[in-house]
């Protein structure tokens, strides 16, 4: 379990995380949705330590995280928003270096490379420095590599940022597997279909603060999950409903052009933050 | 234990550039020999001034080795790479990165030197360097790779790093003990430049090597250096809150 305790996080005068509180459970798939800005991946960077909160506290299994603490950053594994990794090593290079960081046997280190790669159809290009791979070969590899160390926690800033639909489709396949199996799984996105599709849970951030924290159903369903949406000469203007005849007749009763359709998550943000995720 | 890892690491990174490596450890001081050993003809101390220049350049190459493996690596790991994000993220203790940094600097500073001593090796000059000599160097080598760690973290760009080394340890390799005895030098000046880290082990090395009575309060001051600089080092890994 990861408790995020009167979280807070300051560059010089500017708050990125402001007063966070969160319980996430064991095995659970929870999601941090929020626009650019909105201090997701500043919360990554402090449960990863690497950023240390200017106030507040982040507990696993009731035990304050803290960069001394190596049994607990051993059942962490985090991928980056950002490529972190040496340009000039190899592939297996990069998984034996960070086998060799989680205090892995090399042998094992080795064996589940192979599997891990072959799993990711990296196998032929196992010898290609990282420099001279391709975006979506280098997102692949991060999940290689923090699948390699057997965490039983995933941090993921935007792990399908940049990725193709397929890509993205694939993921997402492979972290509800993962899921499945037992991992507890932290997403940060700004893609609102991602958090709905895999998200148990689902906290909507803005400016550093923690909006609403629901499952994304229950999210939908408090604002209503039918959208009626009228196109105005000033733009779209949205009605929900949570009972789909009392939808059609509000579409009915109108003139122009409109459109019935399934509320989202980002219906949801947009009404209480009044801006757009993407 | 992870100093391994970091070594293993380092080890990767010289066999993947090892002509580059080899070739920047030996550009720089071959110039210094053929330019003031062999073209300027001098004598100093009614030896030839190449007996007194080499301890000299052999001390500031294990600096310049040491630094240079260390310091620009680790920046471009954590400001452009952000490899560095990965062993703050892992279970690795953060002192046994720093530590294996430390070993690797000196060991690659050490390495330098020993380029330099294999280029002079033909000319005959009678020069000692012991078993205590390479331990010097590589204590030299180990205080100039924590003082890149130190100058890695405080660095904000890429260009901090070649500018700190054209502030400081440019200087040093000229000013500290290297290509002229530092008596001359204006009182307080003379001390300060004393005190430099590689003004001791130039005096060290150059006391052996004549094979003179060497004071090994220099290897003191050089702990010390080493105790600060790890120490400021170990507070930036462990405090810092935004690395």
């Amino acid at each position: 379990m990861i408790e995020l305790k009167d979280l807070t996080k300051t560059f010089e005068s500017f708050t990125a995380v402001d007063s966070l509180n969160l319980r996430i459970e064991s095995g659970e798939f929870f999601g941090l949705l929020g626009p650019n800005g909105a201090g997701k991946t500043t919360t990554i960077g402090m449960l990863s330590t690497l950023l240390l909160p200017t106030r507040g506290e982040i507990l696993i299994n009731g035990e304050r995280l803290t960069r001394k603490r190596k049994d607990m950053k051993r059942k962490v594994s985090v991928i980056t928003q950002e490529y972190s990794m040496r340009q000039d090593m190899d592939m297996d290079e990069i998984m034996e270096y960070q086998g060799r960081l989680y205090f892995i046997p090399v042998k094992q280190i080795r064996s589940r490379t192979e599997e891990l790669f072959h799993f990711a159809g990296l196998t032929e290009h196992r010898y290609k420095t990282i420099r001279k791979l391709s975006g979506g070969m280098k997102r692949k590899l991060m999940v290689c590599r923090a699948l390699l160390t057997e965490p039983e926690i995933l941090l993921l800033d935007e792990p399908t940022a940049g990725m193709d639909a397929i890509s993205r489709r694939q993921m997402w396949n492979l972290l509800r597997q993962l899921n499945e199996q037992g991992l507890t799984i932290l997403l940060t996105t700004h893609y609102i279909e991602e958090a709905q599709a895999l998200c148990h849970r689902v906290a909507l951030m803005n400016s550093g603060r923690l909006n609403d924290l629901d499952t994304p159903k229950n999210l939908i369903d408090k604002l209503g999950a039918y959208a009626v949406d009228e196109h105005r000469t000033d733009g779209i203007h949205s009605r929900y409903f949570s009972d789909r005849e009392q939808a059609i007749a509000h579409l009915s009763a109108l003139r122009g052009q409109c459109t019935l359709r399934d509320t989202t998550l980002e219906d949801v943000f947009v009404e209480q933050a009044g801006k757009r995720l993407s | 234990m992870g100093i391994i890892t970091i070594l293993w690491e380092k080890w990767r990174e010289f066999v993947r550039d090892f002509s580059r490596i080899t070739l920047a450890a030996m550009v720089a001081p071959l110039m210094y020999l053929i330019v003031f050993g062999w073209g300027i003809r001098t004598t100093m101390n009614g030896q030839p001034y190449l007996y007194f220049l080499i301890p000299g350049v052999v001390s500031l190459t294990t600096m310049n080795g040491s630094f240079n493996a260390i310091a620009q690596n680790l920046n471009v790991q954590r400001l452009y790479e952000k490899a560095f994000d990965q062993v703050i993220i892992s279970p690795t203790p953060l002192w046994q990165f720093i530590t294996g940094q430390i070993l690797a600097g000196a060991l690659r500073g050490l390495y330098a030197g020993f380029i330099i001593l294999f280029l002079v090796f033909p000319v005959k000059t009678g020069l000692v360097f012991n078993a205590l000599s390479f331990f010097i160097l590589f204590l030299n080598g180990a205080v100039f790779s924590s003082i890149g760690i130190v100058v890695s973290f405080l660095a904000r760009n890429h260009a901090d790093v070649p500018r700190f080394s054209n502030y400081f340890i440019m200087p040093m390799a000229y000013l500290c003990n290297t290509f002229f005895a530092t008596d001359n030098i204006p009182h307080g000046a003379r001390e300060f430049i004393a005190a430099l880290p590689l003004s001791q082990t130039s005096r060290m090395i150059r006391s052996i090597s004549f094979g003179e009575p060497c004071s090994f309060g220099g290897i003191l001051v050089l702990l010390a250096y080493l105790t600060v600089f790890t120490a400021v080092g170990l507070y930036f890994v462990y405090q810092k809150k935004n690395l």
